[in-house]
């Protein structure tokens, strides 16, 4: 095989990270479809025909409340049945409970617990259904499916899981736009979702799951006071009880039956108190009582089986009907319901279908115009979804004829099916209204409403939940490809470095031949940490893994150094002062490494089960201001003074370096001075002062950071002796000074420059954006770093490039974790992302989000340059036939292709997890927010990457072409 | 037994004397768990504390008495003094196991304190004793045995793969900790020791055929 040469090597690499870009593209976009959505919220517009007046009449919005209801109430045509509601949820509740499944009654138990309810049912005053609801089956996103009808996608529910208050249009925005006063008692989630709309609440937490009995209790105390109350419309109960029963104890718990017990009371409770009120001061009331999600045997949820999608859906209230037996609808069908019911506009983005039976008591005419107003609302849907729907200008047009559209046109294509299928039912509609027409009209015209709006419901509803198999398996194949050349080129690499046998047998020490220890674990840690990501718990706790694996190699590493420390044994170890100071200051470093690793670990209690234990940060917050504050300014003094240290200990005196240092010196203080003054105020206002500052301290790191990066190999002095390059080094002293034949020392000098200028850069940056805590784990990691660096310059040969920088990038792992990060979207600093942002832009928030989050993986990857400049690599360098190509490959070459390799198999890997736990139970909790965490640690990977091989590129050509200059002139 | 080990010269030591030791330290931590079972009648979960102490108690003094038969040069170093190396090896040995331990991220707090202070004692008479009280200090022969794993001979496989089993047993005890199947056996230290002594005991049996295989090797080659 003919050796790699750098334009292959770097052609090959580029191409794999192509590659691998393409895949996940096509994977994320298979596996995670981003659906568009309306953005407003319905007015009056939603009662005349789409695409007509399609601009509406926006002047409504500002009507006062009771205007706008009555508006509504002409608009619409449908007199409101009723004028307050009960919604009472159920936490966790599958319906089978309470309706039985497939036709046959509920388990004998739950139905002898429950007897009111079951009465109820009998008798037919209740109406039950089982409301299919999609995953993931988690009360958030169940609750805004139930009040908006719409289906969020994943990332629509992932990204919404810390901007907490619901800004789509919903069913309850709609109540509180016609003036309803409401009240909530229960799970606190809706005060997060809907703040400052009701008018009374008692939010209770879902925290303590042990907690079965008082969480309900802090629900019904209120209960009494309530219903006697008349000054609300809407009562929101929602009970938590069933859902703890369900998480300790599962279906078949002891506590279950009594704790239906407890709910059948209350139902019996609010129902003789609505009854008597019939007709009386405030109306009729529907009692809606329905659970957000069933539970598996086991009691947990969130996945897709029958068990947890099975949730309650019961009316009561609705007037006499016979049971026969629960009809199956979709959890998101109550949204419209509830609005037609209570004659508000539908909710924009709603997919749900009306329930039939509720409507049984209005006339033929208002049960045909709801229907209408469902279709025209689904109609606008489809509009948004799909440009190209046929239909769009039907309604207007005024000209229509039924049988142009013939039913052989139904078939053909998604579009014409349901085109067709409104513009039947809508000609159906029209002509019944014309005519005043018989029955058997009426029910054909209702039968073909529900018809389009099934096949548009169901149509709309598989946008958001379908995966199309070919684009993933695509995707997929794609990232195994990338995966196989990047991993067989670092392959190829070391064979041809270590195995080659072209180096001169002297430079090699024992160690680099074989396939040693350290080797062997490094590899092993990207298997473990494989086999690991297919289990829900250690993914939840992954944390602990990388901690462990770390400090286990920083031990391996401290027995290599014993190792080599005393092959001639203790006495004469002590005797050779010369080479037993090298083996001492190696295991200092070692120790540093440890020590800091552990103080690192106990910051943040992170993960899942295990963060409500105890831990430095929470420790050091409990103690308040007085310990955080001088922490976090010594912290950050030491951070900057090791970075200003570093940089001052280049022995030049150039006017330039001059110009770096001052400039990286007065950043850090004006960080000083941003930490002093204005951190405290960052959160709680804009304050114009901090702001300023902060842009002030961004403009001038980012000109020092690119003005050192683009023209110290320029201004750096060339070396005028080429028989002496070492001589004129100026790289510090406490770096070993390796009297090597390096081809260029000024490239190693201004890499070693702009390496920690990138690392200054990014400690500031992170000084200022992460949180007052996270200012000491900052400084353990810079430490970490520099004492990695260290203790690896100092060990010459022993151990093998790519391993050293595969430790550094678990080191970079570890820290993240450190930090405060999980595989929870929900420990992402939103706050720090708005520090130094005069308005508001989604972009420039994401970037300094993507900055907080992974801080420390990308600190790695940053000094990496910084690590090539300290590297002897003159046994790696045949010095006769060295080129420009081979020296940039042995320079660049690992530092770029190790971490490549280790993310790309670790996403193939992971990619391959997600595929197979797609009907995981914990698919949308645990699995997909690690997965878009290993698709943001990919992007971090590749933007660091790529700054180290642009920096080495940029650096060598400038000085080499210098260097030719120099000699021809 | 005692007075009939010690005129054997230790440099040399039979299969049969290998199995005789293994098979008595492998015995005491039997006796431990039987003592700690039936006569207090406490186990590793419900009181792990107590229960590592008095495995540790029993042990201890088993370990302590069979390997200082074989200490290195006994012309110059009396079967007390190898008593006394094997004491004061145990503290060193139970810290560097602590901080160990710490490293890879046991709880710190102080109400694990006892429970590592008697995990760290228990580990130390597993791995540090044996060969504190066969080559006291000699700085070579720990090089040899710990550092590189490079052993020679029975009594060296003695000391080092059980001691190595030890510690790769607790590394892969730990595993289970961080899960969240709350079970009160992922408590610190309690599947780390059984992890440990699980590998304690495989180690013996490593070094068991190991002697066995060395000296039917020889026996091969002197017939």
């Amino acid at each position: 095989m003919a050796p790699l040469t750098c334009t292959k090597l770097s052609v090959i690499t580029v191409t794999g990270v192509l590659t691998q870009i393409i895949g996940l593209s096509l994977f994320v976009f298979g596996f995670f479809p981003v659906k568009p959505a309306l953005p407003g919220t319905s007015g009056s517009e939603s009662f005349y025909a789409p695409s007509c007046d399609f601009v509406g009449n926006l002047s409504d919005t500002t009507l006062p409340s009771d205007q706008l209801k009555s508006l509504y109430q002409e608009l619409s045509g449908i007199p409101p049945s009723f004028e307050r509601l009960i919604l009472m949820v159920i936490d966790g509740l599958p319906a089978e409970f309470v309706l039985g499944k497939n036709g046959k009654p509920p388990n004998k138990q739950f139905k002898e617990a429950m007897p009111y309810t079951q009465s109820l049912l009998a008798s037919g005053s209740a109406i039950g259904y089982h409301a299919k609801a999609a995953p993931p089956t988690v009360t958030m996103p169940r609750l805004k499916a139930m009040v908006s009808g719409a289906l969020g996608g994943f990332l629509d529910v992932a990204f919404n899981f810390n901007t907490q208050a619901m800004m789509d249009d919903n069913l309850l925005g709609q109540f509180f736009r016609i003036g309803w006063k409401m009240v909530m008692l229960g799970d606190e989630t809706w005060i997060k979702l809907f703040p400052r709309l009701f008018q009374r609440h008692d939010g209770v937490s879902s925290f303590y799951v042990k907690d079965t009995v008082q969480v309900d209790q802090n629900v019904s105390r209120h209960l009494g006071y309530e219903l006697r109350k008349d000054d609300w419309n809407l009562l929101i109960l929602h009970y938590l009880g069933l859902d703890h029963v369900g998480h300790i104890g599962g279906r078949s718990s002891v506590l279950m039956a009594p704790k239906l017990k407890e709910m059948d009371e209350v139902v019996k409770l609010i129902h003789s108190s609505i009854n008597p009120s019939q007709g009386n001061r405030q109306g009729q009331a529907l009692l809606m009582i329905v659970s957000d999600h069933g539970m598996t045997e086991n009691g947990n949820h969130g996945g897709s089986t029958y068990e947890e999608t099975d949730s309650l859906a019961l009316f009561i209230g609705l007037g006499n009907h016979v049971f026969d037996h629960a009809s199956v609808i979709n959890q998101i069908d109550i949204a419209p319901t509830l609005a037609l019911l209570f004659g508000v506009p539908i909710p924009k983005n709603n997919v749900g279908v009306l329930i039939r039976e509720a409507f049984d008591s209005l006339t033929e005419d208002q049960h045909l115009r709801a229907l209408e107003l469902n279709a025209w609302q689904l109609l606008r849907l489809l509009h948004a979804q799909l440009s190209g729907l046929p239909c769009r200008n039907f309604p207007c047009d005024a000209l229509y004829d039924h049988q142009s559209s013939g039913s052989s046109e139904c078939n053909r294509t998604t579009e014409n099916m349901l085109c067709c299928l409104y513009m039947e039912a809508a000609a159906l509609y029209t002509s019944w209204k014309s005519k005043s027409a018989s029955n058997k009209d009426y029910s054909s015209t209702a039968a073909a409403y529900y018809k389009f709006l099934k096949s548009a419901s169901e149509w709309l509803s598989g946008r958001t939940t379908d995966k199309p198999v070919k684009l993933l398996a695509l995707g997929l194949a794609t990232m195994v490809i990338s995966s196989v050349m990047l991993s067989s080129l670092m392959l190829r690499r070391l064979r041809e470095i270590y195995h080659g046998g072209k180096q001169p047998a002297s430079n090699l020490n024992d160690s680099m031949n074989g396939w040693s220890f350290d080797e062997t674990f490094i590899f092993s840690v990207v298997v473990i940490l494989v086999t690991c990501m297919t289990s829900s718990s250690m993914v939840e706790e992954e944390h602990y893994i990388w901690y462990f694996l770390i400090s286990t190699f920083y031990l391996l590493l401290l027995r290599k150094t014993a190792q080599s420390l005393s092959a001639v044994g203790l006495q004469s170890f002590l005797m050779q002062k010369g080479k037993s100071g090298e083996g001492y200051f190696r295991v200092c470093c070692i120790f540093l490494l440890l020590i800091s690793g552990r103080i690192l670990r106990g910051w943040h209690q992170g993960g899942v089960n295990w963060t409500s234990l105890p831990d430095i940060s929470k420790w050091l917050e409990q103690g308040g201001g007085q310990y955080v504050k001088p922490l976090q300014l010594i912290s950050a003094i030491l951070v900057i003074s090791i970075g200003l240290f570093a940089l001052f200990s280049i022995e030049s005196k150039g006017k330039y370096f001059q110009m770096v240092r001052l400039s990286f010196l007065i950043s850090g203080l004006l960080v000083l001075l941003h930490i002093t003054r204005y951190q405290d105020y960052t959160f709680s206002s804009t304050n114009y002062g901090a702001t300023l500052l902060v842009q002030i301290i961004y403009a001038i790191l980012g000109t020092a950071t690119i003005g050192t990066v683009v023209a110290l190999p320029w201004l750096i002095p060339l070396s005028t002796s080429k028989i002496f390059p070492s001589d004129n080094t100026i790289s510090p002293s406490f770096f070993p000074r390796i009297q090597e034949k390096f081809p260029l020392v000024e490239l190693r000098d201004s890499l070693y420059v702009i390496g920690w200028a990138y690392i200054l850069c990014w400690c500031l940056l992170q000084l200022l954006l992460q949180q007052a805590i996270n200012t000491t784990p900052i400084l353990l990691l810079l430490l970490q770093m520099v004492a990695g660096v260290l203790y690896f310059a100092r060990s010459g040969t022993h151990h093998k490039e790519w391993v050293e920088i595969a430790g550094f990038y678990y080191l970079g792992m570890a820290g993240h974790f450190a930090l405060g990060n999980s595989n929870t979207l929900a420990t992402i600093d939103v706050a720090g992302a708005f520090i130094g942002i005069s308005n508001h832009s989604t972009f420039l928030s994401g970037i300094l989000m993507f900055i907080i989050t992974y801080a420390s993986p990308m600190f790695i990857l940053l000094s990496l340059v910084m690590y090539i400049s300290t590297k002897s690599m003159a046994h790696l360098v045949i010095p006769e036939k060295a080129n420009a190509g081979d020296l940039l490959m042995t320079m660049l070459g690992f530092p770029c292709l190790v971490p490549l390799v280790i993310n790309s198999i670790l996403l193939t890997a992971y990619t391959v997890v997600l595929l197979l736990m797609q009907n995981h139970l914990f698919v949308w909790s645990v699995f997909s927010p690690k997965y878009l965490y290993v698709c943001a640690t990919t992007v971090c990977t590749l933007i660091g990457v790529f700054i180290v091989a642009a920096t080495g590129f940029y650096t060598y050509f400038v000085l080499a072409k210098r260097k030719r200059k120099a000699c021809s002139g | 037994m005692k007075e009939e080990l010690e005129k054997i010269t230790p440099s040399k030591i039979s299969s049969f004397q290998v199995f005789l030791i293994h098979v008595c330290c492998g015995l005491a931590l039997a006796v431990g768990f039987w003592v700690a079972h039936n006569v207090y009648s406490i186990n590793l979960i419900f009181d792990p504390t107590g229960t590592l102490r008095l495995i540790w108690a029993i042990e201890f003094p088993v370990v302590i008495l069979l390997f200082s038969c074989f200490r290195q040069k006994p012309e110059k170093c009396s079967y007390l003094k190898a008593i006394a190396r094997g004491l004061l090896g145990l503290p060193v040995g139970a810290l560097i196991n602590a901080l160990g331990a710490l490293a890879l991220g046991a709880p710190a707090g102080l109400q694990y304190f006892e429970r590592t202070v008697s995990w760290s004692l228990l580990m130390s008479s597993l791995t540090f004793v044996p060969t504190a009280c066969v080559y006291g200090s000699c700085w070579t022969d720990w090089h040899r045995i710990f550092a590189c794993t490079k052993p020679k001979g029975s009594l060296d496989f003695m000391l080092c793969l059980p001691a190595h089993g030890a510690v790769i047993g607790a590394w892969f005890g730990a595993w289970p900790m961080p899960l969240d199947w709350e079970r009160p056996w992922q408590d610190w230290p309690i599947c780390v020791s059984y992890g440990a002594m699980a590998g304690y005991v495989a180690g013996m049996v490593g070094s068991l055929g190991l002697a066995l295989m060395h000296t039917g090797g020889k026996q091969l080659k002197a017939e």
